[in-house]
């Protein structure tokens, strides 16, 4: 069983390019952009208006690709990926584990990363510019461990909320989606109007604030282990498109 | 390959054909069923079949191990045997068609004699 | 002989549309099978169920007398190519040629550089931009080298030219002799593969409808043909196949003539000539349409 499950992990780390290349390319890039912008930013302003300017640049959506990268990763990994190993005579259990491992290893690892980068951020004061990727204000600015949480753990979401939905496609297709899409749609709606006619929009805004990005986090990982187990009884008899 | 017949028999009746015309020499080893199977592009069991009809027969031997050998006196068999259906598949057909035909039995045995002079 | 699949009464229905219908035959250990029929038969549908990737409806399916459907035992010892098969997007011929080992325990290494090289298959491309037929190389490639015990060819071979169809006959025949596997590839160039077969087996609106040795189907029907009365009384009673008729002439497919049947149609002036696999696919398959047209 182990090697059974090992080899689908391999599997999705066969492509390098796909689960490394790309992302850390186009990370770069952002962040070359970025520094510019922060390069413009840091010769134009001087004092207090620096001051405010750092401050703005807390509120970055930079580092969001990598996060939105991996569900589309996700997607893929269903989609294709599945279909494929099962050509290759995996079973959908054995599929299900190994890409599980695969995200939580890969979300360990990217989470790492960002973690590493995120103190290099703070004590180079910003790259020496004052600018915010991996320290944007959504992020934890606690200890080595709450940021790795934070990171790791947004990305399980987004690996999970990818493959659940990947999975109602593979087994029920665009009608699957559909009702999935309308049946989150009227959940969605229905808390808003429980909201509103318990007019307690304030209270929610107030228990995000004190949650903080843990709390948040930790709820979002609530929903990915949800997701998680949801979409290993959705695969678990799905079968392979035709291309 | 003909479409009509089992490839089985003609891949026997190929290996009988080169033991009568001495392609194939007593106590000589014939190709392998895979040889054959290569050779013909045939599925190898049928091919095998082919040469375990001739093995049945008497016509080859195998020797364990080495592979399949001609038998000695195969060939004189198997001309014998050849002969005796020569009249029913070659002879008897030609009578009757010349027949059908008009042709005298006199004219058919000097067209006989012409052709063989030939 | 062991049987390496078994299938008892297999149904397989997509909402109303029965695509396999009660379905029961065997496959012996170490042959090369024909699965033949037309576009639609349920040919992929039934390779899909005996992998596992399908799930049936009703009946009862073993493969190595055991049930496939997510059976690590069983499918280890399989191989599936299909013409269709999705690969993982930005996949090169590479990645696959260094995955599919990990499942293969029997692979082949050198023949799989051997069969790359055989069909000039770029394996640094990336397989979104290979043609039609190199993606069905790289399908045949991996069937071949899987060495697996059971192995599936479901139409590998769509948009593979002549030469390269060749050479997968070839390799297939030499790799297979040398380690006997069972071997079940579905196509509809019959006449191209019916040497290769060791038994065939025809279906047509999910049933069977030919289950039988290749060698014993050569020569097993005849076409008959000549004027239309003749065609008609020296049919009737006999085990017509498949008709046609143009203008006062007619043709029938017969099986099971005997060496007196051929000899009273020559005697009433009719003409015999061979029906190869291919024909008497075509002969037993186009029945029920025919029949369709006939009534209509």
């Amino acid at each position: 069983m182990t090697t059974h499950v090992w080899r689908i992990v391999k599997l999705h780390f066969v492509n390098k390019w796909t689960v490394l290349g790309i992302p850390w390319l186009v990370m770069t890039f952002i962040f070359l952009v970025n520094l510019t912008i922060w390069g413009v930013i840091y010769a134009t302003t001087t004092g207090q208006s620096r001051t405010d300017a750092e401050q703005g640049l807390g509120y970055t959506g930079a580092s969001f690709y990598i996060f939105v990268y991996m569900l589309i990763v996700a997607l893929q990994a269903i989609n294709n990926t599945f279909p494929y190993a099962l050509g290759l005579g995996v079973t959908r259990r054995e599929f299900s584990f190994g890409t599980g491992i695969a995200f939580a290893l890969l979300a360990v690892g990217y989470g790492a990363a960002l973690t590493i980068l995120s103190f290099i951020e703070q004590w180079t004061n910003g790259w020496g510019l004052g600018g915010h990727m991996f320290t944007a204000i959504y992020f934890s600015d606690g200890p080595w461990y709450a940021r790795l949480f934070v990171f790791a753990g947004a990305m399980l979401f987004f690996f999970f909320i990818g493959s659940v939905a990947a999975s109602v496609y593979v087994r029920w297709r665009s009608n699957g989606l559909l009702v999935l899409g309308a049946t989150i749609a009227v959940i969605a709606l229905g808390l808003v109007v429980l909201a509103t006619l318990t007019s307690s929009w304030a209270a929610i805004g107030r228990s995000f604030l004190a949650a903080g990005s843990i709390g948040i986090v930790g709820w979002m990982l609530v929903a990915a282990v949800i997701a998680a187990i949801a979409g290993y009884f959705v695969l678990e008899r799905a079968t392979p498109r035709n291309a | 390959m003909d479409e009509d017949r089992p490839l089985f028999a003609q891949i026997a009746e190929q290996i009988e054909n080169d033991i009568i015309d001495g392609t194939l020499a007593e106590d000589s080893q014939v190709p392998s069923t895979n040889e054959f199977a290569a050779f013909h592009r045939i599925n190898p069991a049928t091919a095998a079949k082919g040469v375990n009809v001739l093995v049945d027969d008497g016509v080859l031997y195998k020797r364990r191990g080495i592979g399949m050998f001609v038998s000695p006196g195969a060939r004189a068999t198997l001309v014998a045997r050849r002969r005796e259906r020569f009249e029913n598949e070659y002879l008897k057909p030609i009578i009757a068609e010349a027949a059908k035909l008009g042709i005298s039995r006199s004219e058919l045995s000097t067209m006989i004699e012409t052709e063989t002079a030939q | 002989m062991t049987a390496v699949i078994e299938v008892e009464h297999l149904t397989k229905r997509f909402g109303r549309f029965t695509a396999i219908d009660d379905l029961s035959f065997s496959v012996q250990e170490h042959g090369i099978y024909g699965l033949l029929g037309r576009n639609g038969a349920g040919k992929t549908t039934l390779m899909q169920l005996l992998t596992g990737q399908q799930f049936a409806t009703s009946g009862d399916i073993r493969l190595f007398g055991e049930r496939p459907v997510e059976n690590s035992s069983v499918l280890d010892r399989v191989c599936s190519i299909k013409e269709s098969q999705r690969y993982p997007d930005e996949y090169q011929a590479h990645h696959v040629l260094t995955s599919a080992p990990w499942f293969f325990p029997r692979w082949d290494a050198a023949l799989a550089g051997q069969l790359v090289a055989d069909f000039r298959l770029p394996v640094k491309r990336r397989i979104k931009k290979l043609s039609r037929g190199q993606v069905s190389a790289l399908g045949v490639i991996v069937g071949l080298a899987s060495r697996a015990p059971l192995t599936f060819f479901d139409e590998p071979y769509l948009g593979l030219d002549a030469v390269a169809r060749q050479i997968f006959y070839d390799r297939l025949l030499a790799d297979y002799a040398e380690h006997p596997r069972t071997v079940l590839l579905s196509t509809h160039l019959i006449d191209e593969v019916s040497n290769l077969l060791e038994h065939v087996i025809v279906i047509d609106d999910g049933k069977i409808v030919i289950d039988a040795e290749a060698d014993a189907l050569r020569g097993s029907a005849t076409t008959v043909s000549g004027r239309t009365a003749a065609v008609e009384s020296f049919s009737a009673g006999r085990n017509v196949l498949h008709s046609e008729n143009v203008g006062g002439l007619s043709s029938a497919v017969i099986s099971g003539l005997g060496p007196d049947d051929r000899a009273t149609a020559i005697g009433e002036g009719l003409d015999l000539s061979p029906v190869s696999l291919q024909q008497l696919v075509v002969a037993t398959t186009t029945s029920r349409a025919t029949e369709w047209k006939e009534s209509a």
